[in-house]
């Protein structure tokens, strides 16, 4: 099973270890390597980009390494790919031609 | 813990043996690159901000000439700049080493400037290219670590094996120092919770938030993350900064050394880790290590990298297996095999110990074997920081 992993408890995203195909089952590794969930991947997810472990409302922070490191600019599904295209900076916004 | 370095005159180690030809000016750069060209162990290096620039930029080219990698220092000016080249070098000749100075005008144009330069350079050679490794403490190292094209295996891996071998520096006495305030933009509680004491704290959210306030300026389009992070798996600062802050260890942080208008400090002896309040921009916060003191600097890149500094040597580290096996000829450690599963943190941390220990005795690193020496100066520009109100020299 592909693999993603979660860097700490409260984090309710995981980063992809490899290349996530869509409709997939995914296993979540905690940083110690132990099983913490499994998740299916509902679009394909790059190597080292996120996936959603648990829905994140629309306004509700993204934490990873137990930190806030934004908050979802739409409604996140567990499975979901999470990136510019779902979350944005609390407190600085790169200019949009970067990504869009 | 010993590394065979070079005893300077002022008590510090160099890991090199340099002779430097600073161009004062970028104007004056092609007749420094003349003369240093082909001469063993010679590299040419100027900044370009114009010829009155400020203390900032003083500040800087003076720690450059000061670091213990430099044997000697020949600076040259063309002769009309507003920083002439006799006021930086009397101020490098404090550390004893061989500093000397000409002028383009005064010497009457390009070729008798490199003949005359060539002389001097001869004579240096003579002066200190003899000079014997001898074995030195790991305690008086300084290392500056860094991270840039990062993607997220910087941050679970490439990172935090960095910071693993930043605690094995400073238990044995060394020192260790980070300069990118704005990768620290969303990182302040778990910095702040390591300082050392209170006024320590409070110039952490101090050097954070001056920073946020310069890249974030309304109407102006600021790019403080590459499309390369974004492409990576990086989706905001915070996320970023999350990653880069694992390079700086676990131990106390003990302090936050200034670069501004006013005074550019260096490291002290006393070992640890420290703060520099400078930039992200990558050549430009290892000049100013460099000028801070620091003989070594760490550079981890995700996205892989082909860069080198002028006078400091540089270890790249990947924390992506398929960017080590891509460009193995440009990194010096494969910390992918954390991602792999292959080895933990902490062992990479004791090999790039190994490594930092090998490239300060002498050993060429990747960087090197290509002659790769670039240079530039950061300068925070004043009327920004007038404008911002965050200039040291307004009451």
């Amino acid at each position: 099973m592909k693999r993603a992993i979660m860097m700490n408890s409260e984090d309710n995203v995981a980063t992809a270890l490899e290349k996530l195909d869509e409709g997939s089952l995914i296993r979540v590794d905690s940083s110690s390597q132990e099983n913490v969930k499994d998740v299916t991947a509902k679009q394909a997810i790059s190597f080292g980009h996120k996936i959603a472990v648990i829905a994140i409302m629309k306004g509700d922070n993204v934490v990873k390494y137990g930190a806030v490191i934004g908050s979802a600019s739409h409604n996140i599904e567990p499975g979901d790919y999470v990136h510019v295209h779902n979350v944005i900076s609390n407190r600085m916004q790169m200019p949009e031609i970067w990504y869009r | 813990m010993k590394f065979n370095g070079y005893e300077r005159s002022d008590g510090s180690a160099g890991v090199r043996n340099i002779l430097l030809v600073m161009a004062v000016a970028d104007c004056s750069e092609p007749v420094a690159r003349m003369i240093a060209d082909g001469v063993d162990g010679a590299v040419a290096v100027t900044q370009h901000h114009g010829c009155i620039c400020g203390e900032m930029v003083a500040n800087a080219l003076i720690g450059v000439g000061e670091n213990p990698n430099v044997a000697g220092v020949l600076l040259v000016d063309m002769g009309c700049e507003g920083m002439p080249a006799r006021s930086l070098g009397q101020m490098i000749r404090r550390t004893k080493k061989p500093v000397e100075w000409i002028s383009i005008q005064g010497l009457g144009g390009t070729n008798k400037t490199v003949a005359t330069g060539k002389e001097i350079l001869e004579r240096f050679s003579q002066q200190v290219m003899t000079a014997k490794r001898t074995e030195i403490d790991v305690s008086r190292l300084v290392v500056g670590v860094k991270c840039g094209g990062s993607d997220t295996t910087s941050g679970l891996a490439g990172n935090p094996a960095v910071g693993a071998f930043t605690d094995m520096l400073i238990d044995a006495g060394g020192s260790v120092i980070m300069s990118e305030p704005i990768e620290a933009v969303g990182a302040e509680e778990p910095l702040a919770e390591r300082a050392i004491n209170e006024d320590v704290r409070k110039e952490i959210y101090r050097m954070i938030g001056n920073e946020e306030k310069r890249w974030s300026v309304p109407g102006a389009q600021l790019e403080f993350m590459c499309k390369g992070n974004i492409d990576g798996g990086l989706t905001t600062i915070e996320e970023k900064s999350m990653g880069a802050i694992h390079k700086s260890g676990s131990r106390p942080i003990m302090g936050v050394l200034r670069n501004d208008d006013r005074k550019l400090e260096k490291v002290p002896k006393s070992g640890g880790f420290y703060l520099l309040d400078d930039t992200h921009l990558e050549m430009m916060s290892f000049s100013s290590m460099a000028a801070a003191g620091a003989q070594i600097v760490i550079f981890v890149s995700g996205c892989g990298a082909t860069i080198g500094h002028a006078v400091l040597p540089m270890i790249k580290v990947t924390g992506n297996p398929e960017t080590y096996r891509r460009m193995s000829e440009d990194m010096d450690i494969n910390a992918g095999t954390i991602i792999t599963g292959e080895e933990s943190i902490d062992s990479v941390g004791k090999r790039i110990l190994d490594e930092v220990i090998q490239v300060a005795s002498g050993k060429v690193t990747a960087g090197e074997t290509f002659g790769y020496s670039s240079f530039s100066v950061y300068r925070k520009d004043p009327r920004l920081e007038a404008l911002l109100n965050l200039s040291q020299k307004l009451p």
